[in-house]
């Protein structure tokens, strides 16, 4: 990647903001020249990421098409580049950027079919897509922090507005506890400042610094507290299955998709990549909460009868993964846990566009309530017994590669929880086949004979998030020779 | 030939999977555009796999000499898959192909039974729903089988082993409509995925110790020593364990007899002939190595003896006729892991091709009288070979080998199962054995006798039967010959009439190549013992429909206990409902009441009523703020003069 590709880094924020300021200008009964926009704008946004992941390879330098505007410095705590807008990416932040590129696309399109307030919908839904693409190129933990604010806050009007069930209840509860989760981020990011005493705020610079190791275990759990309630981290877990009832089909898609893996990159930047010595002092607590998530989220999907519900507590599940794998602090479960991100990412927001292509139909998504549904929607379950299958970890799809790799990073160090992390897998196999055979297959209840298949928009959307499943999970060496070296670099990494 | 053959060779073995992949994207997508479905691409498959399999065989004969094989770079083919790589250190998933003789046998049954299901499929699904989607997902199995036995990588071998599972689950639950039908499947998927816990969990077991996903590299350390005991012991045991549920071996076993809910030619092909013997070709692919673990190859041993005796009595009393020959493949499983667990790694694999061949024979045979008749229980059928000759007489053949009745393929393997365990284990293994081979003789008797003798006991499905067509009768017959004759393959002769030195016995117990001798004295002890099995199965079943009622008058507790499974299932269920999903329901219970209502929200509305009970504070009153003034100035200054 040369210097200059930067640019599209910066196009990366750019392009969604610019978006919306034009949203704002278009008149809301032009319906058309607003599908339109966003049309345009959803796929060039698609093909930059898919740009920037290609033309990143790693070359041993850390972040690469590094651009930096410096905008406040020498002025009081502030030294030298003090505050710049600097932008560049390592290989994790490729793949995030890519799977940013992947869900944002089919969000767009099944959000054309929203009728109340389209336009307001969707200049809400770029700014929090800009705050989302911010937080991955960004290199400059001021505007990195605005960045993540500015992706969590249009959430809350995105659910309070145009919502479903309770969706009051879930705005706030997700609102609320985002927001408690971003107090400790945002003393860690004052507390690297200080502690590097460069007086910038520049992320090359405080990576590369050296801070002192009791610094490093005393912060690192306040940024895992943090981002973790982002990655719905068992117990800060429970704005997740609410917030996702509650969210329309696009907003779910990109809060489960890629806003969780915010919280979890945070974790690796703030935490891993900026504070290796926490890191390894505190991985056996990461790894123990992550198990714990993993096998609590996937026992009470058992149980669960809402379908977002039963996501939202898979979901709980599968990042569990994820913080196994960030805890083990070795290149192969961590390399696991960026690539459980991208596999998460598309498996969910494959099942909430699919879940949102019926409840939009049905307004109803109690699984005792259907039956047979295969018959009524015969491509639809396709899709969703393909996502299905994704989620339960068949090898061949994306979440296989991604768990394996958790898994073999977690029996290096800790054999009985890479054994329990096995174990999960099954669990999640019974709750989604449990799932399968009581409203997908069986004798068709005529009570839903009306729902009809779903539209061409719907299964193009679907198409995307599955090629990229089937790509992740045949093909994942583009993913992984990004990622593992970059996370190499970690000092202290084990091998 | 030969030119060909140059290009067309072990190394080529990747075109094994490859073919039916394209036969499976073809019909999936394009099927509705497609004359027939796109059927005969399916058969075009099965038709290359078995071409290449003959030039793999023929390149195959290069590495075989002095009676040994002598694996070489030609039989690998390997390309990165996976690699992350830094200083000292190196993490790679390969994707390899490796062929010798245990992948050899495993692809002749494959592409022999896969074609034959393929053509009799097009008479037997002539005319249903989802015609082109069965070739489709048929060639799919078929491809993760062939990469199932060709993958020298065991990360690649357990994809094809998921694979193989998800052909399965989709193939099971081909009639989703009926509900039993999806629950079958559903119990299938997650049986077999128990099992898989355990073989996921050995495969990285074996990588932590030996750093390779390589089967071979890991058969080499782990027979030299370099692995613990008890490391090896416990990976070699997880390994077993995704055996048991992929070859549905006690405890793991109660899949199969649901599973045959799918379609009568996918049951032969998947739950007879191949997919159910996956986990015979792994233990068999890593039978070094238990040779030298010893105690996870005895629990090999009794699992697999226990396997067979169960399951071969609750086949006695099955009246479905495809239960029956899937208890059938239960216990016949339970056979061949028995080998393994004597360590007569040939007989097992020679057991593997001859059961492949007379159970997917016998199972055609159930799905052409099930074709003709629309029945399945054996007390509405009855008098069949009357309508239905070919059907009949190839039925029996396969019948006479499943009994072990001499010449028939079944019996020269049997007899290799058994005279390895009388030689190698003790004489309870033997008698056991040799009783559940009688068991056998006398439900595969009840059986013929009950569909084929005796009056028909429902005369409408009778007067409608028919012999099948002869895309069924076909399929129905070469594999009866294959019954009979295949057996030949245990002799020398026949060995080296192929090209290779000595019989079956000799190409693939790689270390200790044996030549097959019958002992005619041992075997007349079986066959006497088969033959005992057949007359008493003739005596309480042969005529009217009485007899078949009559038979569990003779002791209804024992009937009971077998016609309800050992009340296994319903054990299983019991433990899902009440345990799991108790457990489940604690936690879900947790989660809503302690974590979010008392922790999320009891902490909402605690901030909440703290606010409301401030707000109170504010009264607007000057006088109340006065006096907080004036209280604050006091405390103040009683601290001020304090530290003074």
């Amino acid at each position: 990647m040369t210097e200059n590709d930067g640019y599209f880094l910066i196009a990366l924020i750019v392009l969604p903001l610019l978006s919306a300021v034009c949203l704002m200008i278009i008149p809301s009964k032009e319906r058309t020249l607003i599908v339109g926009l966003t049309a345009i704008s959803s796929l060039v946004m698609f093909f930059v990421s898919v740009y920037v992941f290609m033309a990143y390879s790693f070359d041993g330098s850390t972040f690469q098409g590094v651009k930096s505007y410096p905008w406040v410095e020498n002025i009081g705590l502030l030294g030298e580049n003090g505050i710049s807008l600097k932008v560049g990416i390592d290989g994790v932040t490729a793949s995030l950027v890519l799977l940013t590129g992947i869900v944002v696309l089919p969000g767009t399109w099944v959000s054309w079919k929203i009728q109340h307030r389209l336009k307001d919908f969707f200049i809400l839904f770029y700014i929090l897509t800009a705050g989302v693409y911010g937080v991955f190129v960004l290199l400059d933990l001021f505007f990195w922090f605005l960045a993540y604010e500015t992706a969590l806050l249009p959430m809350y009007l995105l659910i309070a507005v145009w919502g479903s069930t309770r969706k009051e209840y879930g705005a706030m509860k997700l609102m609320m506890m985002l927001m408690a989760g971003s107090i400790p981020i945002f003393a860690a990011i004052f507390a690297l400042f200080a502690e590097v005493g460069l007086g910038t705020f520049d992320m090359e610079v405080l990576l590369s610094a050296s801070k002192d190791e009791d610094f490093q275990k005393i912060f690192f759990p306040l940024v895992v507290i943090g981002c973790g309630t982002l990655g719905a981290m068992f117990p800060f877990h429970s704005w997740s299955p609410d917030g996702h009832a509650a969210a329309p089909t696009a907003v779910s898609m990109v809060h489960a998709g890629v806003l969780m893996k915010v919280g979890a990159f945070g974790i690796v930047r703030l935490g891993a990549q900026m504070m290796p010595e926490g890191a390894l002092f505190w991985g056996p607590a990461l790894v123990a909460l992550g198990i714990t998530a993993a096998l609590y989220g996937a026992i009470s999907a058992l149980r669960q009868t809402d379908m977002k519900m039963l996501m939202g507590f898979s979901s709980v599940s599968h990042m569990g993964y994820v913080f196994v794998g960030l805890g083990t602090m070795n290149v192969i479960g961590m390399t696991g846990a960026v690539l459980q991100m991208t596999a998460h990412g598309l498996m969910t927001a494959l099942f909430f566009l699919l879940i949102g292509a019926m409840y939009d139909q049905s307004h109803n998504r109690d699984l005792p309530n259907f039956s047979g549904l295969a018959k009524q929607m015969p491509i639809w379950s396709v899709f969703f017994v393909f996502a299905s299958l994704a989620s339960l970890g068949l090898p061949g799809l994306s979440g296989f590669i991604a768990e394996v790799h958790i898994f073999i990073g977690a029996f290096r160090s800790y054999p009985i929880v890479g054994g329990l992390a096995v174990l999960t897998a099954a669990i999640t196999t019974t709750y989604l086949m449990r799932a399968l055979a009581q409203s997908f297959f069986g004798e068709a209840n005529p009570k839903w004979d009306s729902l009809n298949e779903m539209t061409w928009i719907e299964r193009s959307g679907a198409a995307v998030l599955v090629a990229a499943i089937l790509l992740l999970g045949l093909w994942p060496s583009p993913w992984i020779d990004r990622i593992a070296p970059s996370l190499s670099q970690i000092p202290g990494l084990m091998m | 030939m030969p030119d060909i053959s140059v290009t067309i060779g072990m190394q080529q073995a990747w075109l094994l999977p490859a073919m039916p992949v394209v036969a499976f994207l073809i019909i999936s997508f394009f099927r509705k555009l497609l004359p027939r479905e796109g059927d005969f691409l399916a058969i075009i498959g099965m038709l290359g796999i078995l071409l290449v399999t003959l030039f793999i065989i023929v390149d195959f004969q290069g590495f075989f000499h002095d009676g040994e094989f002598h694996p070489g770079e030609a039989n690998v083919y390997a390309f990165d898959w996976v690699r992350i790589s830094a200083d000292n250190f190196l993490f790679l998933i390969e994707f390899s192909t490796y062929i010798d003789a245990i992948s050899i046998v495993m692809l002749i049954a494959i592409s022999i039974v896969g074609l034959m299901v393929a053509i009799y499929s097009t008479g037997y699904m002539q005319g249903e729903d989802r015609y082109g989607w069965y070739f489709a997902v048929l060639s799919l199995f078929v491809a993760a089988m062939l990469l199932l036995v060709t993958s020298g990588s065991l990360v690649w071998m357990y994809l094809a082993w998921e694979g193989v599972g998800l052909a399965s689950y989709l193939l099971i639950g081909h009639y989703w409509e009926r509900q039993s039908a999806a629950e079958a499947a559903k119990k299938a998927f997650i049986t077999t995925r128990v099992g898989d816990v355990g073989l996921l969990i050995g495969i990285i077991l074996l990588w932590k110790a030996t750093g390779s996903f390589d089967i071979q590299t890991i058969i080499a350390a782990a027979t030299s020593g370099q692995i613990g005991e008890t490391y090896l012991t416990v990976a070699m045991l997880a390994l077993f364990a995704g055996a048991v549920g992929k070859s549905a071996q006690f405890p793991l076993h109660v899949w199969l007899p649901d599973a045959m809910e799918g379609p009568t030619p996918a049951s032969a092909l998947i739950h007879a002939a191949t997919m159910v013997v996956a986990g015979v070709y792994l233990i068999a692919r890593f039978s070094p190595v238990y040779e030298v673990v010893l105690v996870a190859r005895d629990v090999i041993l009794y699992t697999g003896l226990l396997t067979a005796f169960l399951a071969a009595s609750m086949g006695l009393v099955a009246s479905d006729i495809k239960r029956v020959l899937a208890f059938s493949t239960i216990s016949q499983l339970g056979f061949m892991f028995v080998a393994l667990g004597v360590g007569a790694v040939g007989a097992a694999m020679f057991h593997v091709l001859t059961h492949a061949f007379f159970k997917a024979l016998l199972f055609l045979g159930s799905g052409s009288v099930i074709h003709a008749t629309g029945r399945q229980e054996v007390e509405y059928l009855g008098g069949l070979r009357h309508k239905q000759p070919i059907t009949a007489a190839t039925f029996i053949i396969g019948s006479l080998a499943l009994a072990g009745i001499p010449i028939f393929a079944g019996f020269w393997s049997k007899d290799e199962i058994l005279h390895a365990v009388s030689s190698y284990a003790s004489p309870f293994v033997y008698i056991v054995l040799a009783g559940t081979a009688l068991l056998t003789a006398i439900y595969t008797t009840r059986l013929v006798l009950l569909t084929f003798f005796g009056d028909p006991r429902d005369r409408s499905a009778f007067d409608h039967a028919h012999e099948s067509p002869s895309s069924m009768t076909l399929p129905l017959l070469l594999l009866g010959l294959l019954a009979t004759v295949s057996g030949f393959f245990v002799f020398d002769a026949v060995g080296n009439l192929f090209g290779f030195s000595g019989g079956i016995g000799y190409l693939v117990y790689l270390h200790h190549p044996h030549s097959f001798h019958i002992d005619w004295a041992f075997a007349s002890v079986a066959t006497v013992s088969s033959l005992t099995g057949v007359i008493i199965g003739w005596v309480y079943w042969h005529g009217g429909a009485e007899r078949a009622i009559k038979a569990r008058t003779w002791s209804p507790d024992l009937h009971a206990l077998l016609v309800n499974r050992y009340y296994l299932d319903e054990l299983y269920q019991g433990i899902i409902n009440r345990v799991v999903l108790g457990l489940a329901g604690i936690v879900a219970w947790f989660d809503k009441k302690i974590v979010n209502e008392t922790g999320v929200d009891g902490g909402a509305q605690f901030i909440g009523y703290f606010g409301y009970r401030l707000k109170f504070l504010q009264t607007g009153k000057i006088p109340n703020y006065a006096l907080g003034i004036a209280a604050g100035i006091l405390v103040l200054s009683v601290m001020v003069l304090a530290r003074a």
